[in-house]
This record gives structure tokens, C-alpha cells and sequence, in this order.
């Protein structure tokens, strides 16, 4: 237990160090500019499509047996295109904006829970491989959008009210990062208070035990996806109606970057264990680089080599335990990174 | 005392950079041509237009940035950064202008001066700059096909996809010219479609040589469709008895211009297009606007064609397509 939490805390303090030392940096390097209001509400509003993305990775992987979602970004896509597609046969965006824009926000979110919940369905009930299933559905979700759309990107009416989910801001604050910033919270919550997180981490950690202690796998894991498809919608709604458009290819190369702040996140891709407030802030972290390379105007190319770099640098500051977890050697190692249930 | 001191220091130094900072951005006027991709060739020779540009004037900080992977998704956040960093101008050339469409407009709003490239639906812009019409294009390439035909005999045109506006409208420009100009022309083949696929573009070429042994002219409009075309031509051993023109890249046709089965080709310089939308932005953030039939001092941008476009900005048309045949084809390095 003790080591346990050494351990965390030290994924958890490089983290805060790393954020801490990119932004004193490009704070130096661009004479101020990055901490300019307008640059840091062009980053806030920037973070929440990859960060609710990786949000959604974390989930399926903390859920154990190789699990992962790799549907996100296409589930997205297809959530704000089907909702810009079909709202303006239901309800017309002069006369009544606001409950075009609640209608909007309700037909996204309830499309990415009902494409989650077939992810769950089927690797819990059809017993898939989660990586075979998810690489299935997001192939699926994607001919679909292509198919509605004829391959090109589909307008969404502007309405003020819309238009403010993915552009405005309140105190200051793009209100896409409010909601990134509300999922977080509510997220670290159900997972560290409820039974719900409870078991997910056992579940994670060890099946067989799980399965012996009376938890219902089935459900759990059609719960979880149907999570990690509301998280994928999230960001297909900012995306949406940032962009007033929706296209079944935007953000394709999302999936790995998301993949990349889960791992860098310190979540175990084995099962049973990540840390929201890591996730949190190794998307800040890459964030804050991928702005600071625009700033400066350094190529793109050096940007994915400083993630990389920073990928590594988490790796081996995490020890050797957690190298070993994601290649999969060692099976027995995350036991120990169990957080206990407190004893009765 | 001593913190209140140091307090006081700092907060003066703070000051002093920002107001260092301030007095840069308000000399220092940027020009960021942002493209669909960086990496390949298309852009990279971009990339020289846009260098050229900076280096002829030396007032302005002109440079080219672009995704690492083609993803809309991955521009609208460059473009964003670059709104915060208020740059003076984007230069644009979009994945897909919807997309990008409320991300110009805030920039725009911001006082940034906004040029688009091949984008010609795209609202948010200011001006939205075409290397060329493209009737205008295809009735070129027309023009030098009835130069070799001597003005008369049998002729085809192939289509990449007849779902492709652009193609569709060079293959129409070019037919158009011939039934206006040369009567003695004889379209026998109208618009075959190649499914922009070099290998079917060179079964129905040889269809088509089979259907008419005396056919003399063909015309392209896929880059793919004149090394199909090539080929089949080569096979016939009729080398030099039909004339072939078409779009094409240097690169893909070199071997077949060297041999003589592909007469000539055309296509549009991406360096020129560079140094066309840089210059645009200059003359925006000089307080100039783009009039019908001006100079912009760059080979096929002498006398532009400006219409108005879908939303308040302008369309700039060149005549910007560069006509290149076996003795020339080697200065174009992509």
C-alpha cells in the first residue's frame, strides 16, 4: 500500500513538474505571449476534444483484459453529424434556438451512449476482444458517417446558443474546458467514491477474483463502454459546434494521441489502475507543447519528437514495474497497485 | 523593505518585456501560410515560393507551418495558436474550408488578414486566390493538342472520376474550345472515365486505339490519365502519330515525355501559388485590395480575373498553369 502510493505520487509529481517547467519556459521563450489571455483561452478551448478522447481510452483500459476503445473519435464524428443532420427536420433553429441547441446536445450525447453501449454489449455478451471489437465499430461508425454524408463535411445551422458550447466563454473561460473541467471532476468522483469505481479497478486488476467476489462483469463492462462512448460524444459535440461542421474524418489522428496521454497519464494498459488527475495533466502537458511550438513556429515534426521524448521520460521515472506492465511481462506486478477497499 | 524592493523589481521587469514584447508585435508584421500537410512535395515546393517571398522583402516575417498528418482537426489548432499569437496574416490552404470556417472568421474579427487557396466555397476569407479557371485550363491544353493535330482528325478525352467538378470543367473547357475553334476536329470519344487509376486510364486507351486505329489526339485530364494513355500508346508503336497532352506531374510523366508518347503536359506550380497568396496578404495589411486584370508580378498571376465570392471576400483567378513538354519538364522538381 505504501509503496503503491509512492509510486503514483511519483507519476503524479513528474507530471506537475514537467507542466510546471513547459510553461515557465515558453513563458520565457515567447516573451510572455503564452500566458496572454487570448493564447491561454486558445489552448482551453483547444484541450477538451483530446482530453474527454483520452478520458475515454483510460476508462476501457483501467476496465483490465486488454481493454480499450479505439471507436472515440469515429463515434464522435458520427454523434455531431447524425445530430446536425437530423435536427433541422424536428426542430427549426430561428424560432425556438435554445431548445435547438438542448435537442442538439441530447441527440449527441444519446447516440454516443447507445454506440457505447453496443461496444459493451458486444465484447461482454459476444466475449470480443476489445480491440478487435472497438477497431470494428469505429470501421462501422465511420462507413456510416461516410455513407449519411457523401464524404464531405456536414454544416451545423448556427445558432448563438450552439456556437457558444464550442466558442464561447464564461469568466473568461472557454466553455468547452467548463465541461472538460465538470466530466473530470465527476469522473475522479465516480471512480474513487462509488462501488461502481470500486469494482472497475478490481475488475481490472484481477478477473478471476472479481468474478469470485460476486461482481458482475457483464454489466460492468457494458456500463463502462456506454461511458466511454457519452466521453467520445462530449467531444464529438465540442468538436461540432466548434467548428460548425462535422466531418467523418475530422480528428483521424486523434486515436493514437489520445492513446499516447492515457499511457503518459501513467494509466496501466494491463488493467487496474490510472489516476484522472494524471490524464488531466499529461493533456496539459501536451498541450501547452504543441501551442508553444506554434508560437515559436518550430515544425510539427519536432513536436511529436518531444512527445515521444516525454513518453519515454514518464516510462522510465514510473520504474521499471509499469515498463514491464505495458509489455506485458510480469503479470503479477499491478496487484500491488490495488487500492485496497477500505477494510470493514 | 527588501521583499517590497524586489517586488518592485520584478514587477518592473515584467513590464519592461512586455512592453518589449508589445513593441515587437506592433513592428514585426507575420505572414503564416499554413498548409494541408507538411512533408510531401506538393508543399514543400510551396515551401520555396513562400522562402522566396520572405526573402524578397525583408520587412516582413514570412514562413510556412502545416500538420505533420492530414487532419483537419490538426490545422484548426495552428490556425488557432496562430490567432492568439495574432499574427498579421494566414494565408490558408484549407483541408476542408468548412471546417475551418469559424476559426477565419474569428481571426478576422481580430483585425488578422485572412487569404484563402483552392477554396473557392470557403465564406470566412477575405480573398480566396486560383492558380487558374478551370475552362481556361482545359481549352490551354485543348489549344496545344489542336497545334499538334494540325487542326483536324479523331480525338478522345479521358476523365479521372466524372464526379470531380474540376476535371469535368477542364474536360468541358477543352471540348468547348474545339467546337468552337476547329471544326475539322472530330470528338469521337467525349469524357471516359479512368477512375483516377493509371492502369484502367491505359486499358481504356487501348480500347479506344482499337475502336478507332486512326484516332491522333488524345487529352487527359487526371494526372494518372496521360501515363495510361502513354503507355498504351508506346505498346501500339504509335509513338509520334498521336498526340497526347494532359494534367501531369513532372516526376510521373518524365519517362514518357522523354519518349515521345507523351507530348506535353500542364499543371499548376505550388511555389507560385505561394508567393501569389503571401503577396495577396501583403497588399491586404498595406490597406490595397486586388482589382480585376492586375499585375501581381508573379509568371501567371500578370493579369488576374476577380469575381466576387460566396461570402464577403473575393476570388482571385491567375492564369497560373504552367505548359511543360520534354525540354523543360526537368526544371520542376516534383
Amino acid at each position: 500500500m505504501n509503496t503503491s502510493k509512492w509510486l503514483a505520487d511519483r507519476q503524479l509529481n513528474f507530471l506537475v513538474a514537467v507542466n510546471l517547467l513547459v510553461v515557465i519556459v515558453a513563458t520565457a521563450l515567447s516573451h510572455g505571449q503564452f500566458v496572454d489571455i487570448d493564447n491561454l483561452q486558445s489552448m482551453g478551448s483547444q484541450l477538451p476534444e483530446l482530453g474527454l478522447l483520452a478520458l475515454g481510452i483510460m476508462l476501457s483500459m483501467v476496465s483490465g483484459n486488454g481493454g480499450i476503445d479505439l471507436s472515440g473519435v469515429a463515434l464522435a464524428n458520427l454523434s455531431g453529424m447524425v445530430a446536425a443532420q437530423l435536427l433541422p427536420m424536428l426542430v427549426s433553429a430561428d424560432n425556438s434556438p435554445s431548445l435547438y441547441t438542448a435537442v442538439f446536445c441530447a441527440i449527441t450525447v444519446a447516440l454516443g451512449a447507445a454506440g457505447g453501449l453496443m461496444n459493451g454489449v458486444i465484447i461482454a455478451r459476444l466475449k470480443l476482444t476489445p480491440i478487435l471489437c472497438t477497431l470494428g465499430t469505429s470501421l462501422l461508425f465511420t462507413g456510416i458517417a461516410v455513407v449519411l454524408s457523401n464524404g464531405a463535411s456536414v454544416r451545423v445551422e448556427y445558432v448563438d446558443a450552439l456556437s457558444n458550447i464550442g466558442n464561447g466563454t464564461f469568466l473568461q473561460v472557454p466553455i468547452s474546458l467548463w465541461i472538460f473541467v465538470a466530466t473530470v471532476l465527476l469522473l475522479g468522483w465516480v471512480l474513487k467514491r462509488t462501488p461502481f469505481g470500486l469494482r472497475l479497478y478490481l475488475m481490472g486488476t484481477n478477473p478471476k477474483a472479481a468474478f469470485y467476489a460476486g461482481i458482475p462483469r457483464d454489466r460492468m463492462l457494458i456500463l463502462t463502454y456506454g461511458m466511454c462512448g457519452v466521453l467520445a460524444s462530449l467531444a464529438g459535440l465540442i468538436s461540432a459546434t466548434h467548428t460548425s461542421s462535422a466531418k467523418w474524418d475530422y480528428g483521424n489522428s486523434y486515436l493514437l494521441i489520445a492513446i499516447l496521454i492515457a499511457v503518459m497519464g501513467g494509466v496501466n494498459p494491463a488493467g487496474g489502475y490510472g489516476r484522472i488527475v494524471c490524464v488531466f495533466l499529461a493533456a496539459t502537458v501536451l498541450q501547452f507543447l504543441s501551442s508553444l511550438f506554434n508560437l515559436l513556429g518550430v515544425s510539427q515534426f519536432f513536436g511529436d519528437c518531444a512527445w515521444g521524448f516525454l513518453l519515454l521520460a514518464s516510462l522510465a521515472l514510473a520504474g521499471g514495474e509499469r515498463v514491464r506492465a505495458i509489455f506485458g511481462l510480469g503479470g503479477a506486478a499491478p496487484i500491488s497497485k490495488v487500492p485496497k477497499p477500505p477494510a470493514a | 523593505m527588501k521583499l517590497s524592493r524586489i517586488a518592485i523589481a520584478l514587477t518592473a521587469v515584467t513590464l519592461a518585456a512586455g512592453a518589449i514584447a508589445v513593441a515587437q508585435a506592433a513592428t514585426d508584421e507575420t505572414i503564416v501560410t499554413v498548409v494541408k500537410v507538411t512533408g510531401i512535395n506538393w508543399f514543400n515546393r510551396m515551401d520555396d515560393g513562400v522562402k522566396e517571398f520572405a526573402k524578397s522583402n525583408p520587412g516582413v516575417n514570412a514562413y510556412q507551418t502545416g500538420p505533420g498528418r492530414a487532419d483537419a482537426a490538426q490545422q484548426l489548432k495552428i490556425i488557432e495558436d496562430l490567432i492568439a499569437k495574432k499574427v498579421t496574416a494566414i494565408a490558408v490552404v484549407p483541408y476542408d474550408p468548412p471546417t475551418l470556417e469559424p476559426a477565419l472568421k474569428k481571426a478576422m474579427d481580430r483585425g488578422i488578414k485572412v487569404v484563402t487557396h483552392e477554396a473557392d466555397n470557403e465564406k470566412n476569407t477575405m480573398v480566396d486566390i486560383e492558380a487558374f479557371d478551370n475552362t481556361a485550363y482545359g481549352a490551354g491544353l485543348n489549344e496545344r493538342l489542336a497545334k499538334c493535330m494540325g487542326d483536324q482528325g479523331k480525338w478522345a478525352v479521358l476523365v479521372g472520376s466524372l464526379g470531380s467538378r474540376s476535371q469535368v470543367q477542364w474536360a468541358d473547357g477543352g471540348i468547348g474550345n474545339a467546337k468552337q475553334k476547329y471544326p475539322k476536329m472530330d470528338l469521337v470519344e467525349p469524357k471516359l472515365e479512368t477512375n483516377n487509376d493509371g492502369e484502367r486510364a491505359y486499358q481504356v486507351a487501348k480500347e479506344v486505339l482499337r475502336k478507332h486505329p486512326d484516332l491522333t489526339g488524345f487529352q487527359g485530364s487526371s494526372s494518372l490519365d496521360v501515363i495510361g494513355i502513354g503507355r498504351a500508346v508506346e505498346e501500339a508503336g504509335k509513338v509520334g502519330k498521336i498526340c497526347v497532352y494532359g494534367t501531369g506531374l513532372p516526376t510521373e510523366a518524365g519517362k514518357f515525355l522523354e519518349s515521345g508518347a507523351i507530348n506535353g503536359i500542364a499543371f499548376w506550380d505550388p511555389k507560385l501559388a505561394g508567393i501569389a497568396m503571401n503577396k495577396v496578404a501583403k497588399m491586404l495589411i498595406d490597406g490595397k485590395t486586388v482589382e480585376n486584370g492586375a499585375d501581381l508580378g508573379i509568371v501567371g498571376y500578370n493579369k488576374v480575373t476577380v469575381s466576387k465570392g460566396p461570402g464577403k471576400g473575393i476570388i482571385v483567378r491567375g492564369a497560373g498553369w504552367v505548359d511543360v513538354d520534354k525540354t523543360n519538364y526537368k526544371q520542376y522538381p516534383f
